[in-house]
């Protein structure tokens, strides 16, 4: 039996199991990272049969067909954007190339619920385009195609940069086998460059797909219903039950994608050959003024016109006097409860990392995952989950500023990961041995070498980690005691009440900090 | 005495039907440098990480001085083992400067003292505030040497050290930690690939193959009198040649002609061998008993590799490999004369050449 035990143990840790105190607290982080989803899972099964079908009859094909339809509309209408601009950008002679690489992906510093309110100033009932026009656009923006235009509009970029990166590695061997071959140019974009880059634009288009299933504010300001939102409001009434049904399905559709993705980058890959010469640009001649047009336009519908609707409130509203002493309060309350997840996921992702890399395995791949799961599933369940975790189990926490930490460690722990596993990649497996035959015990040799060397990596996690809670919303909103207020609720209340002046100050911050991870993001791809 | 033993030693790496160390045994004097030498995949460096502690043997067991360090209920880890070592990238902590990575980890009381001794052993008195990127190739060597040594451990493992560094350090770096581990009085155990690294730095050579050993002696044995075909082929080059003892026990008779044998592990006359003739016990001899043609000559500065196509006494050719001094002028379509020195004749087994 001990030896049975011990056979499995060194099968799951690929012979090399690690330091016992290490391997434990990496799978304590892990438990903790997945318990808040989990537990909404197996609360769901206590909702009893007759609500799962009346949920499963009433509710959940309407909100299967307006999340997907949604999922796919932004999908489609994003990856037409974002691979048009990317192609634009990085294989034609179009003017600014090097300015609209990066202008063009800053809509991701543009929380998608930001961006929505600024619609609602231009285009909504009482916006600006009636002021200017007499009348409102045809077309409500609260609908499914205001969901549909504000999504798309934020998160293209996410398509733009994944397919630029893969263009620009992707060199001119084929393309020129291909010319030499007799095909024209638009035959090359047809038949090599596009079917070339499709595990990129598949890469890109899941990215969209699991932010449109997530997205909370974005849809809840426009008012229309998709799981996120019915979950939420579910609660709000006090139904948690219905709420994990509802989770559990959302749940299910993630998990789906997920797959789907899995199984898509297995069947397709490219292996770019070393470091290829840059393609050559295509000549756009007479239609280089047309696609400059098209550039700056997006970049205005994006950028632009949103931030300038947010700055023309905030100077409306510093001269009433918003910067005030709540405001700073309110900022205030942000910095803690991000500093403080931030801080705690620098400490936390080092383990979990540290065995992923040095301990290769089942067991740390696994460990790895599960620490996965908060970030991949929408943060409404995550809420869910750890509220119905924190009354039970945590009640000292419960209700607290630290239960809003750590759902924002649970959703974003990933990203710490990320960056400090990056960093540690570049420090040989051989330093940790060194520092072993000097007499470290294995967590001495973290603390005293490791750390050190993976500061930088560490130090970024932690920045992301704190710009992501900044940004955050459903789980503030469900589990800040009450009074506790951030910036992004702030801009959530006012907002909703239509106070913009109030609003904008706040959201003009949250957008000026996101900016900042964008260069590391861009610096990455 | 033994500084550290082997015994039975077995370890497999999961997902591999072969072990990478076969129920190896080997016994290490105090003080001697013992290099494990053989082609990648052979075990020798398991054997080395084995020693060190960042593996566990699934059977058998070490022990280093007194200690057991493992085996079947004992366990001892890499920290606690009074083992330096040196890394085939030298691994020098990048954060931190040259006296901080040899002393790191000392006691504090005697930390100073320590590194200026080791510092002036390797020969970089003076280089203390220096951060590991700043040094050359050679000099983070001497620096991770230094680290190594610096605990006074037992034992030094050192795994390729010579690897990473260029043909002209490498031969004056061999030099030189042979020279800083006689005068440190530590026991050494490296790891190679090399023959020439192997045959310039030990006492002993522990020459390895899928697992297990393939023969332990001085260097000179090793080269002389190869006990196998895969030690002769793989140190060195050599003539693998069929044949017999001779009537006199003292030599073989070959193909090629009779051959004087030191080394005939005292078969009696007449049992067919195999033998392996180093290119180097050809001696080119205008009055030779040995003629042939010359098919390729390469000239490689320190000799003249020739190859030469010797006429068999059943009519049959034979390629032999020759070396030639340098000075000599030999052109392909040469007929040559030469003759066979007795102390690069080896049998390494009874039968013909496989």
């Amino acid at each position: 039996m001990k030896a049975t035990l011990a056979r499995i143990r060194a099968r799951a840790w690929n012979g090399q199991p690690p330091d016992g105190r290490l391997s434990v607290v990496a799978a304590l982080i892990a438990i903790v990272m997945a318990m808040p989803v989990a537990y909404v899972v197996w609360r769901s099964a206590f909702a009893g049969v007759d609500r799962w079908a009346r949920l499963l009859d009433t509710r959940v094909p309407g909100l299967l067909w307006s999340t997907v339809s949604l999922a796919v509309g932004v999908t489609a209408i994003a990856v037409a954007l974002g691979v048009a601009l990317a192609w634009l950008v990085h294989r034609t002679d179009l003017p600014g190339q090097r300015i609209w690489r990066w202008t063009l992906a800053l809509p991701l510093a543009i929380p998608p619920y930001v961006g929505a309110i600024a619609y609602i100033v231009v285009l909504g009932p009482r916006g600006w385009v009636r002021d200017w026009l007499g009348a409102p656009p045809p077309v409500s923006i609260y609908s499914f195609a205001g969901a549909l235009f504000v999504l798309a509009v934020f998160t293209y970029p996410y398509v733009f940069l994944v397919t630029g990166a893969a263009l620009s590695r992707m060199g001119r061997a084929h393309e020129e086998a291909a010319r030499s071959l007799g095909l024209g140019p638009l035959g090359v974009l047809r038949r090599i460059t596009l079917p070339m880059l499709r595990s990129a634009i598949g890469a890109g288009a899941v990215l969209v797909i699991l932010y449109v299933l997530s997205d909370f504010g974005a849809v809840a300001t426009l008012r229309y219903t998709t799981f996120t939102s019915a979950i939420y409001y579910q609660m709000g009434g006090f139904d948690t039950l219905s709420a994990t049904v509802l989770s559990v399905v959302l749940i299910a559709l993630t998990l789906l994608v997920l797959g789907a993705e899995t199984f898509g980058r297995r069947r397709a890959r490219f292996h770019p050959s070393g470091a290829p010469r840059p393609a050559d640009l295509v000549e756009l001649g007479g239609w280089r003024w047309t696609a400059l047009g098209f550039v700056v336009a997006v970049l205005t519908i994006s950028v632009l016109l949103p931030v300038g609707v947010l700055v023309y409130w905030s100077v409306i509203g510093v001269a009433e006097g918003a910067l005030d002493a709540r405001f700073w309060g309110y900022a205030l309350n942000t910095a803690q409860v991000a500093g403080g997840a931030a801080l705690v996921s620098m400490v936390a992702a080092l383990p979990v990392v540290y065995l992923r890399s040095r301990h290769a395995s089942l067991a740390s791949a696994a460990l790895e995952r599960l620490a996965y799961a908060g970030y991949a599933l929408p943060g409404v369940i995550v809420a869910l989950g750890l509220i119905f975790f924190g009354i039970r189990y945590l009640p000292w926490l419960y209700n607290t500023a630290g239960m809003i930490s750590l759902a924002y460690v649970v959703r974003f722990l990933p990203q710490a990961m990320q960056s400090t596993g990056s960093s540690l990649a570049l420090v040989s497996p051989r330093i940790d041995e060194a520092a072993r035959v000097s007499g470290l015990s294995p967590l001495a040799v973290i603390a005293r070498v490791i750390t050190p060397l993976v500061r930088p990596g560490l130090l970024a996690g932690g920045a992301l980690v704190f710009v992501s809670s900044i940004k955050e919303l459903p789980a503030t909103l469900l589990l800040r005691p009450a009074g506790f207020d951030t910036l992004a609720v702030r801009v959530w209340v006012e907002a909703s009440e239509s106070v913009y002046y109030l609003a904008a100050p706040a959201a003009l911050v949250i957008v000026a900090f996101s900016v900042l991870p964008l260069k590391w993001l861009l610096d990455r791809y | 005495m033994a500084e550290i033993v082997l015994d039975t030693v077995t370890k497999t790496y999961p997902g591999i039907t072969s072990p990478a160390v076969d129920a190896l045994s080997l016994e290490i004097k105090a003080g001697s440098v013992v290099t494990l030498l053989g082609p990648s995949g052979c075990g020798k460096t398991t054997t080395l990480r084995l020693i060190a502690g960042f593996e566990r043997p699934d059977a058998g067991s070490i022990s280093i001085g007194e200690a057991t360090v493992a085996g079947p209920t004992a366990w001892v880890p890499p920290e606690r083992r009074g083992v330096g070592m040196v890394f085939q990238e030298h691994a020098l902590f990048p954060h931190l400067d040259v006296a901080s990575n040899v002393g790191f980890n000392l006691p504090r009381a005697e930390r100073a003292e320590r590194v200026a001794e080791t510092l002036e052993l390797v020969d970089l008195a003076g280089y203390d505030r220096r951060m590991p990127h700043e040094l050359s190739g050679g000099q983070q060597q001497r620096v991770a040497l230094a680290r190594a040594l610096a605990a006074r451990p037992l034992v030094v493992l050192l795994d390729e050290p010579f690897a990473s560094l260029d043909a002209d350090l490498r031969v004056h770096m061999r030099a030189e930690v042979r020279r800083i581990l006689a005068e440190a009085g530590t026991t050494a155990v490296f790891v190679s690939h090399d023959q020439s690294d192997a045959l310039a730095i030990s006492d002993t050579i522990v020459v390895m193959r899928d697992g297990r050993i393939e023969q332990v002696g001085s260097p000179r044995e090793i080269y002389q009198f190869p006990h196998t075909r895969f030690v002769a082929e793989f140190v060195g080059r050599t003539n693998l040649l069929a044949g017999r003892i001779g009537e006199d026990g003292d030599s073989v008779v070959t193909d090629i002609g009779v051959a004087p044998c030191r080394h005939t592990h005292d078969l009696p006359p007449g049992t067919p061998v195999t033998v392996s003739v180093r290119a180097d016990s050809l001696e080119l001899d205008a009055e030779g008993p040995l003629r042939g043609v010359v098919r390729e000559a390469t000239y490689t500065g320190r000799s003249i590799d020739a190859m030469v196509e010797i006429q068999l006494a059943d009519g049959g050719t034979a390629d032999v490999l020759v070396h030639a001094h340098p000075e000599q002028v030999i052109t392909c379509g040469d007929e040559v004369r030469f003759r066979v020195l007795p102390e690069f004749v080896a049998v390494i087994g009874e039968g013909g050449p496989g």
